[in-house]
C-alpha cells in the first residue's frame, strides 16, 4: 500500500501534506471559513451534519484541483473510520423527540447513520466503487492497516479514498482524509 | 398575504439550509422542487414538519403534499386557509 | 490450494424464537411478531414491528451470566454470539478470534442518559470482553446492509492474511424510540405488516433481532457445510437516502459475483423492504442482471427491518431453506408492484441448486451482494 497524499483538520488549522492550507476567516467559524477558502460551490454542504461536513472538506482538501476529478470511477474504494460517529447529530436529532416539543426532523435523522459521509463523498466525486464505515475507539493505524488490507481484496479497487472522522464539539474534532494506493 | 409569503420564503431558507439565500431569491410563482429551487424528497419531509410545527397543520403524506408545496404562493395560500396557529 | 471461507456456526434471535432452526421452522409455519404498537416506547403514532419480549431477553442474559448493567442491545448480541461461538467449538478468548460487530445504531437507547456509551465501538468492546477475546473489534456500520458488509470484511480478513483463524460476525439491533420517530418523520413505516414488491406495498416494518455467524478457513481438502464464496459492496454515488432509479448499486454489486456462480443460484434472498423505491430498484437491478426468472425471497414481511442484524439473520434462514431444499415464501405476497415482476411466492417452493445470492441496499447509497454455496456441491 503507498500513500498518495494526507491532509487534516483540527479547530484553526487545515493542512495537506503537512503544507498549511491559508484560511481566510469570513466570520462563520472555521469549517465555513474552510468551505469559502476551498470554493467547492456544493449548497449540500449546507445540509450536512458536522460529521459529514467534517469528512467532506478534508476530502475536499486532499483532492482539490486532482485532474479529471468528477469522471465516474469503480476503481477507488470510500473507506471511513470513526468512533463518535454523527453522536452530535443524534444528540441533535434526539432533541426533537422529547414529548414536549415532538418534532423530529427527517433532514436530522438521514444523517443519524455513521456511513453517510461516504454516500456524500461518493456523491461528490462520483465514485460507484466499494465503500464502507469502520467504528474504532481510536485511530489505530494497526486496526485500519487490516481493514485496509480487505478493502484491497476487491479486485476491482486500485486505491481508497480514506478518513477519519471524529467531531466532538466545536472546540475538540479532528479529520484525516488520506488517499492510498493497492502498490 | 405578502407577509405570509415573506415570512414562508425565511422559513424555507432556515429550515433547509439554503445557505446565503434571500427571500428575494425565491421566485414566488416558481416551481419548489425540480428545477427552480432543486429541492429534494428530504426536503418535502422536512417541509411537512415546518407546517406542522409553525402552522399546526398536518399532511400525511408526502403525495398529498405535492399540490400544496408547487410554489410558495400555493403553500401561502394554503397556510392561509388551514392554520391553527 | 484455494482458501475457502468456512460458515462454522451460526445462531439466529428473533421475536418469533431462539435458534436457528428454531425461527425456520416457525417462519415455514406462517407465524411472525409483527403486531401493532401503540404507546411503545412511548411513541402516540401506532406503528407495526416485531420486537423482543424484554422480560424472556433480561431472563435468557440473566441464565447467560450477562452482567446486568449491560444494555438490552448487548445482551442479545451476547446471547447470539455465545450460542454460535459454543456450537462452532472456538476458543473465544484467543487472539487468533476476531469479533466483527455489524449494528446501524448499537447502543443509541443509552443516548439519554449516558451519551459516552452510544458510540459503536463502546457496546462492541463490551461483547468481545464478555468472551475474553483480547483484540479491540471492529464495528462494521454501514446502515441496512452492516450485516452483509460485515461478514464480507470477514471473509477478507480471513483470506488476506493468516493471522485469524476464526472470526466471530454477530449483527444486532435493538429499538427505541429514537428509530420509531426517525422513521415515522421519514414516512418509511407502513401502518400493516409490510407487502415487499406489491402494488399496495406502503412502508417498511422494524424488525429486533441479533444473529451470529463463526467463520473460518478451510482448504479444498476439507468439506466445509456452507461458504462465503464471494462478495462486492458498491456505492450507487445518486442520494444519500434514495436509491438509483436505475439499480447502478445493486446491479454493479451482483456483476461482480455472478462470474463466481458456477450454477444458476437456488434464489436470490433480496432485500424486499416494502418501501415504493427499494423494491422498485431491486427488480430493475435483477432484471439487468438476467436474474428475473430466479425466485426471490424477501423475509421482512415475517422479520421486519432487522437493519444490521438482516444481512446475517436473512443468510442463515437462506442457508437453513436450501438445507431443507427450500426457497422460503414471501408471506402475503401478491405482486404486481414493480416495473420488472419478481419470481416471489406466498408459499414456500422447492429449491434448484445448491447457492444463492444474499441482495441489500442502504441509506448513504451502500449496495451489498454475496454469493453463498454449499460446500461438496460441486
Amino acid at each position: 500500500m503507498k500513500l498518495l497524499g494526507i491532509s487534516r483538520i483540527t479547530p484553526g488549522l487545515a493542512t495537506v501534506n503537512d503544507i498549511q492550507r491559508e484560511v481566510v476567516p469570513d466570520g462563520k467559524g472555521f469549517l465555513h471559513s474552510l468551505y469559502t477558502s476551498l470554493k467547492p460551490d456544493y449548497p449540500k454542504f449546507f445540509k450536512m451534519d458536522l460529521h459529514c461536513k467534517l469528512g467532506f472538506l478534508a476530502t475536499e482538501l486532499l483532492l482539490e484541483g486532482t485532474e479529471g476529478r468528477f469522471e465516474p470511477r469503480e476503481d477507488r474504494a470510500v473507506v471511513a473510520f470513526t468512533h463518535n460517529g454523527c453522536l452530535q447529530n443524534d444528540l441533535e436529532f434526539n432533541a426533537g423527540c422529547k414529548a414536549e416539543n415532538y418534532f423530529p426532523s427527517p433532514a436530522l435523522f438521514v444523517y443519524t447513520l455513521p456511513n453517510i459521509v461516504t454516500g456524500e463523498i461518493c456523491i461528490r466525486n462520483r465514485y460507484k466503487g466499494d465503500s464502507s464505515c469502520f467504528v474504532l475507539p481510536n485511530p489505530d493505524r494497526e486496526k485500519i492497516q487490516e481493514c485496509l488490507e480487505c478493502v484491497f481484496q476487491d479486485p476491482v479497487t486500485t486505491s481508497a479514498l480514506c478518513t477519519w472522522v471524529d467531531y466532538k464539539s466545536e472546540e475538540d474534532y479532528e479529520a484525516y482524509a488520506f488517499l492510498i494506493e493497492n502498490k | 398575504m405578502n407577509e405570509l409569503i415573506n415570512e414562508i420564503k425565511l422559513q424555507i431558507i432556515d429550515a433547509l439550509n439554503l445557505e446565503g439565500m434571500t427571500p428575494e431569491e425565491i421566485e414566488t410563482d416558481a416551481p419548489l422542487f425540480g428545477e427552480g429551487l432543486g429541492l429534494d424528497s428530504i426536503d418535502v419531509l422536512e417541509l411537512i414538519v415546518l407546517l406542522e410545527k409553525n402552522y399546526g397543520i398536518k399532511l400525511t403524506s408526502p403525495q398529498e403534499g405535492k399540490k400544496v408545496f408547487a410554489s410558495v404562493r400555493t403553500l401561502a395560500e394554503y397556510v392561509k386557509e388551514n392554520r391553527t396557529k | 490450494m484455494t482458501v475457502r471461507t468456512a460458515i462454522l456456526s451460526d445462531y439466529a434471535i428473533t421475536p418469533l424464537a431462539f435458534g436457528s432452526e428454531e425461527n425456520l421452522s416457525a417462519y415455514l409455519e406462517g407465524r411472525s411478531c409483527l403486531r401493532r404498537h401503540v404507546g411503545t416506547f412511548g411513541i402516540q403514532d401506532p406503528f407495526y414491528a416485531s420486537l423482543f419480549d424484554r422480560e424472556q431477553v433480561e431472563a435468557e442474559a440473566v441464565k447467560a451470566g450477562i452482567p446486568e448493567n449491560y444494555s438490552f442491545f448487548e445482551k442479545v448480541a451476547i446471547l447470539a454470539a455465545g450460542r454460535a461461538i459454543e456450537a462452532s467449538g472456538t476458543d473465544p478468548a484467543s487472539p487468533r478470534t476476531a469479533f466483527i460487530i455489524s449494528s446501524t445504531k448499537g447502543n443509541i437507547e443509552r443516548l439519554d442518559n449516558c451519551p459516552g456509551e452510544a458510540p459503536l465501538d463502546v457496546p462492541a468492546a463490551r461483547i468481545a470482553s464478555f468472551f475474553g477475546n483480547p483484540s479491540t473489534p471492529v464495528v462494521v456500520s454501514v446502515a441496512c446492509i452492516s450485516g452483509l458488509a460485515a461478514l464480507i470484511h470477514a471473509r477478507r480478513l480471513l483470506t488476506s492474511s493468516t493471522r485469524y483463524d476464526r472470526v466471530v460476525v454477530c449483527g444486532a439491533e435493538a429499538y427505541c424510540g429514537f428509530f420509531v420517530s426517525g422513521f415515522q418523520c421519514l414516512k418509511a413505516l407502513s401502518a400493516n405488516r409490510c407487502r415487499p414488491f406489491c402494488a399496495d406495498r406502503d412502508g417498511l416494518n422494524l424488525g429486533e433481532a441479533a444473529a451470529c455467524m463463526v467463520l473460518g478457513r478451510s482448504d479444498d481438502t476439507q468439506l466445509a457445510p456452507w461458504e462465503i464464496v464471494c462478495g462486492a459492496v458498491r456505492n450507487d454515488a445518486n442520494h444519500i437516502s434514495g436509491p438509483s432509479r436505475t439499480g447502478e448499486g445493486s446491479y454493479n454489486c451482483l456483476r461482480a459475483v455472478l462470474p463466481h456462480c458456477e450454477e444458476r443460484p437456488a434464489f436470490v434472498s433480496v432485500h424486499g423492504t416494502g418501501t415504493a423505491y427499494n423494491d422498485e430498484m431491486e427488480s430493475v437491478a435483477l432484471s439487468r442482471a438476467g436474474l428475473l426468472d430466479v425466485p426471490v425471497c424477501a423475509m421482512k414481511s415475517v422479520f421486519g427491518h432487522t437493519m444490521g442484524a438482516a444481512g446475517i439473520l436473512e443468510s442463515i434462514l437462506s442457508i437453513k431453506s436450501l438445507d431443507k431444499g427450500l426457497v422460503l415464501p414471501t408471506p402475503g405476497f401478491t405482486g404486481g408492484g414493480v416495473s420488472y415482476p419478481v419470481d416471489a411466492s406466498p408459499v414456500p417452493r422447492l429449491a434448484d441448486g445448491n447457492s444463492f445470492i444474499k441482495l441489500l441496499s442502504g441509506f448513504g447509497g451502500c449496495n451489498a451482494a454475496a454469493l453463498f454455496r454449499k460446500g461438496g456441491a460441486r
